[in-house]
């Protein structure tokens, strides 16, 4: 990675970390608000690859945890297997199709959320699983099909296609 | 012939970062990083409380103006209630200083601390729920403004929740509704029954526990802090509401349910008690 690499990654990362901390979590429905940190980690595995998404979600994640009052480093582990997940499920896709990101995303961040909660719920953090999944669910799987395409487009200009090797990728198949 | 590079095994990757994680899990959970962490996080949330104050201060009016767009009628409503309502307190205000004076010697009596004379810190709720999983609130008051970790926070007409972060210029409440959350408070005709809030999640009722069965509750009867020694809380603050209540024979305890006092749900500027729990 270079250090305009790294330079557009930071840059991505404190944007769309503003916009949460400022924006997303004003828009709360019974509880709940949209999740765009863990659409990074989603976003970065299907722009990026397993590789890649895995580091980019991580990051997001640890950043994420920074501003939450939940167990430091559970975004971070979340972060990372989601990452890694979605590069590893999207990796055979063709990926010409506008609708693709939305559906990967809103299927990706349903299960980071689970992954949360019950991982939450394994730490001792209180209600999770009981209370706090549903609500999350039903408001932050919706938004992440709304936030998709511009997360996406901001990671795919993060995380641009390397030229070579096996973790070359076909990018976001948005134009 | 030329040797191709060969790629970074992804396996790797995602085996360090899993590793990498739980080591910080464990470290926050086991607390044994738990200054770094709060240092850590201190450090961020004074670097990003500007941004967050100065996009409130840029979202808020908008905001405002649209909901009194929309709820025009209501506001109107409301103005009038309050009149009401700023008259009736006007008029209690004339005959309150003989009432105070009553309840403080009555408390002094009994040693316990005076609500009203312990000094509070005003501060504007600058996010409210920054996780899905945790119901919290941010302040725009940290340490610099005398605010410490276990104080409790009022607005409106009750309990708001518990100071459990601090940063230079900024601190992370805990709102009574989150799971966590625990209350001891007392009720009744002599406010002598004890009992429990329990948070059940954002924006869900609160449950209060160990009431016996059959004990006589009223729907809209007042929770207030019980203010037992070692009590996070002062005594005397309005923490709910009795919604609902019930038991069957079988049942060793009320099932009661109850709603916070003040609206969680509509807070703009609360009051940080510079009470520390002891302890």
């Amino acid at each position: 990675m270079t250090a305009s690499d790294l330079a557009r990654c930071t840059i991505v990362l404190c944007v769309v970390l503003a916009v949460q901390n400022t924006l997303l979590d004003a828009i709360r429905v019974g509880g709940a608000h949209p999740d765009a940190m863990l659409l990074l980690a989603v976003a970065a595995g299907y722009v990026a690859g397993p590789d890649r998404g895995a580091g980019f979600g991580f990051a997001a994640g640890l950043l994420a945890d920074l501003f939450l009052p939940t167990t430091f480093g559970l975004s971070a582990l979340v972060g990372c297997l989601l990452g890694y997940g979605t590069g590893l499920a999207t990796r055979g896709l063709v990926r010409a199709s506008w609708w693709l990101p939305p559906i990967v995303a809103a299927g990706a961040t349903a299960v980071g959320l689970c992954l949360f909660a019950i991982l939450g719920a394994v730490l001792g953090e209180q209600g999770a699983l009981r209370t706090a999944l549903v609500p999350a669910l039903v408001v932050a799987t919706p938004a992440a099909v709304v936030l998709a395409t511009p997360v996406v487009r901001m990671v795919g200009w993060a995380l641009p296609p390397v030229s070579s090797g096996r973790g070359a990728h076909a990018g976001t198949g948005l134009r | 012939m030329a040797r191709t590079r060969r790629p970074r095994r992804p396996r790797l990757t995602i085996g360090l970062l899993v590793l990498a994680s739980i080591t910080i899990i464990t470290l926050d959970y086991r607390g044994d990083a738990h200054g770094a962490i709060s240092s850590l996080k201190s450090a961020a949330s004074d670097a990003f409380s500007p941004v967050q104050r100065g996009v409130d201060a840029v979202t808020h009016p908008i905001g405002s103006f649209l909901a009194g767009a929309v709820h025009g009628g209501q506001l109107e409503e409301e103005n009038a209630k309050l009149r009401a309502e700023v008259g009736t307190l006007q008029q209690q205000q004339l005959s309150g200083p003989a009432t105070a004076n009553a309840l403080r010697s009555i408390d002094a009596l009994n040693h316990l601390p005076w609500t009203a004379g312990i000094p509070t810190v005003t501060a504007q709720v600058i996010a409210l729920n920054p996780s899905n999983f945790a119901a919290t609130i941010e302040l725009d008051v940290g340490r610099r403004s005398g605010v410490a970790v276990g104080m409790p926070v009022t607005g409106g007409a009750g309990l708001v929740g518990q100071v459990i972060a601090t940063s230079a210029s900024a601190c992370t409440v805990q709102l009574i509704t989150d799971a966590a959350s625990a209350v001891g408070v007392r009720f009744g005709p002599s406010s002598a029954a004890l009992a429990q809030v329990d948070g059940t999640g954002a924006g869900k009722a609160l449950t209060v526990a160990y009431i016996d069965p059959g004990t006589v509750l009223h729907k809209g009867e007042v929770l207030t802090t019980s203010g037992l020694s070692d009590a996070a809380f002062p005594p005397l603050i309005p923490v709910a509401r009795i919604t609902r209540y019930s038991s069957t024979p079988s049942s060793t305890e009320e099932s009661v349910t109850a709603a916070p006092v003040a609206d969680l749900e509509q807070l703009d500027y609360v009051d940080v008690m510079q009470w520390p729990p002891p302890g």
